[in-house]
């Protein structure tokens, strides 16, 4: 039950009790027509079977299956004492190579203002539970590290009154709540003093992970372990994508009347372009729509079909460092045998911030290749000359969805919204936008992860706000008559809006279609004979 | 693991109800997962979908695009979801004993 007032401690107490539970009239309520409850669907809880079997510890809801109940007391203090050893190795440069000062700097600096609470999407959806502070989770770690990393910490822990014990409820709910955050890092924007505790959750993960060997199965067994055996968390092999992909070369050539053709394995080309597999899968017409572009554009261009050279996510940046190294070097590595120039990431938020920033310092050498994202990419060829736009194509109602990974996180802010005002008259922002924007809900790895009750929780609750943005952003079109477009340039993010439009009925009620930016610069081209975007299913 | 008796047997399953061990099918499972969604009997249809899901699945290693069933069995999505009823992705792969689509899908 939703306790008021819950107390930091309180995650130490009654190991078999979930803290809180979701109940949707407790949520922020949604405008309508999407505000009777009773048309929703329901909050899925746990049947019989898996209240048995699974840890639920924290809010009734289950992430990943992948976290048994323990056997006995032994095996929980086995976890306990594997947690307080990661958790030092957290805090030694030895063994944290990627994010000591920063995870230093966060731990010691909080003010205890509560100013990040309101930033946090997921907090304002909740209906202000307290579980969900950024800060909750972020000050139960403090206070752990405090007590059992720092000298005299157990006795200056006694003396203060409500310290923290680190027992086996402790650690299984801090599991959990690792998966409870997007890590839009809205909070540590909003922080005077510059906390993050987005990175203090992710630190939280990489714990887990690589001391415990607990990470969502959708995240490491069939996300980068797959992906660095097969080729994709998908499961997508080499042989099976170049086959898909030549499937959609012909498929849509017969539906546009252009003669598409996608170019594998080119050395030598300028450009290595890395979609998400995902992308060929389930919104394929976003990688036919760079196909299109780049040629129109006389790019020299290649995709791979290297085990992982066709799939850019790279899921370590949700949860693993020593994943993301892998996965970082699998691309960098066949970019340089193909000996292009550059690499240009496709329409995918972490898979840019994964590329540009965070695996950096582990692309030395003739590994450092240079890495464009496909914002300024397309804004250079939209602009460049080479390809007649005709905006009246796309005058319906177009709004704009910042990921996170590009926008607040890398300050690619522009170059899609330039391409916008010039292609879509009708053009219009949300509020607020930017970087401030609210995450999608999907943020994190979420969007992958759907077991148990998990897409219940990620679409009711995390991606609300943000739903909630879409809609105010169409207000004065509301109607399903009036078809707009939702422009969302990231594949975890078009698969949360998936999720959430068809959890409400979106595209029914409103008219609202989620897809990429690649897609509207297609649909403006002159001398295309029918609309490239359509509001109607494949036939 | 969980498990879920169907026509009879038990078998091992994910949390959605996915068969675990796809060697372990047959066509009575698949009427027994299409009786759990009220579909009581299954037609020509109904076959001619899950078995090229499945065929498709064994050679691949992977469920097929939904533009390319579309086009290899003739049937639009709306038609897909009136065959059944979760559609494609949650049914259809689910009824023909092949595991939950993975990943950014």
């Amino acid at each position: 039950m939703k306790k008021p007032g819950l107390k930091l401690n309180d995650i130490s107490r009654n190991a078999a009790e979930p803290l809180t539970e979701i109940n949707l009239d407790e949520l922020t309520p949604l405008p309508p027509p999407y505000d009777k409850i009773e048309e929703q669907p329901g909050f899925k809880r746990l049947t019989e079977d898996q209240a048995e079997r699974l840890v639920h510890n924290l809010d009734g809801v289950v992430s990943t299956a992948a976290l048994p109940e323990p056997q006995d007391k032994e095996e929980e203090e086995k976890y306990v004492g594997q947690f307080l050893s990661g958790m030092k190795k957290l805090l030694s440069k030895e063994n944290n190579w990627t994010f000591l000062q920063p995870l230093l700097l966060s731990l010691d600096y909080c003010a205890q203002c509560q100013t990040c609470n309101d930033a946090c999407p997921i907090y304002l959806a909740s209906g202000r539970n307290d579980l969900y502070r950024p800060t909750y989770r972020s000050e139960v770690f403090r206070r752990l590290v405090e007590k059992y990393a720092r000298p005299l910490g157990r006795l200056r822990a006694r003396l203060s009154g409500d310290d923290i014990e680190l027992n086996w409820a402790t650690v299984s709910r801090l599991y959990e709540l690792s998966y409870r955050c997007n890590l839009c890092r809205r909070c540590a924007q909003s922080c005077p003093m510059g906390v993050d505790n987005a990175l203090l959750t992710r630190e939280l993960r990489k714990l887990f992970s690589q001391e415990l060997g607990w990470a969502p199965k959708e995240l490491h067994e069939k996300g980068t372990v797959l992906q660095l055996a097969v080729g994709s968390p998908t499961g997508l092999r080499p042989d099976v994508a170049k086959d898909n992909l030549q499937f959609l070369d012909e498929d849509f050539s017969e539906a546009t009347g252009l003669d598409i053709h996608t170019p594998w394995d080119k050395k030598g080309a300028d450009v290595l372009l890395i979609h998400s597999a995902g992308d060929i899968i389930s919104f394929p017409e976003s990688p036919i729509s760079f196909s299109v572009i780049c040629n129109a554009a006389g790019i020299s261009w290649t995709l791979s079909s290297e085990i992982g050279g066709y799939d850019g996510v790279n899921y370590g940046l949700f949860y693993d460092d020593v994943q993301l190294a892998r996965v970082a070097r699998c691309h960098a590595e066949i970019a340089r045998d193909l000996g292009v120039k550059k690499i240009v990431m496709g329409e995918c938020g972490h898979q840019h911030k994964a590329f540009m920033t965070v695996a950096d310092r582990t692309l030395t050498g003739d590994l450092n290749i240079p890495r464009e994202s496909s914002m300024t990419f397309l804004e250079n060829i939209v602009f460049g000359g080479k390809i007649k736009f005709d905006p009246a194509k796309n005058d319906f109602p177009v709004t704009l969805h910042d990921p996170c990974n590009v926008v607040r996180n890398l300050g690619i802010v522009e170059p899609q919204r330039r391409i916008l005002r010039y292609l879509c008259p009708q053009f219009r922002e949300m509020t607020p936008h930017g970087v401030d924007n609210y995450c999608c809900g999907g943020g994190g790895g979420l969007s992958v992860m759907s077991d148990v009750n998990f897409t219940d929780w990620k679409v009711h609750v995390a991606g609300r706000m943000k739903f909630q943005q879409v809609l105010a952003a169409f207000a004065d079109r509301p109607g399903p008559e009036v078809k707009k477009y939702l422009c969302a340039p990231c594949l975890n993010c078009k698969l949360q809006f998936r999720d959430i439009f068809e959890y409400y009925g979106v595209k029914e009620k409103s008219g609202i279609i989620a897809g990429g930016l690649a897609e509207l610069i297609v649909n403006a081209m002159t001398g295309l004979k029918k609309p490239f975007i359509s509001w109607e299913d494949p036939a | 693991m969980a498990q879920m008796e169907l026509a009879g047997n038990t078998y091992e399953v994910d949390e959605n109800g996915f068969m675990q061990e796809t060697d372990l099918w047959s066509e009575d499972v698949a009427r027994a997962y299409a009786a759990k969604e009220n579909v009581s009997e299954l037609t020509e249809e109904h076959w001619t979908a899950l078995k090229y899901l499945r065929t498709y699945y064994l050679n691949n290693g992977i469920c097929p695009m939904i533009r390319r069933l579309i086009k290899e069995t003739g049937y639009n999505l709306r038609k897909l979801y009136d065959l059944f009823p979760e559609g494609p992705a949650q049914s259809a792969c689910k009824w023909a004993g092949v595991p939950k689509p993975t990943g950014c899908v």
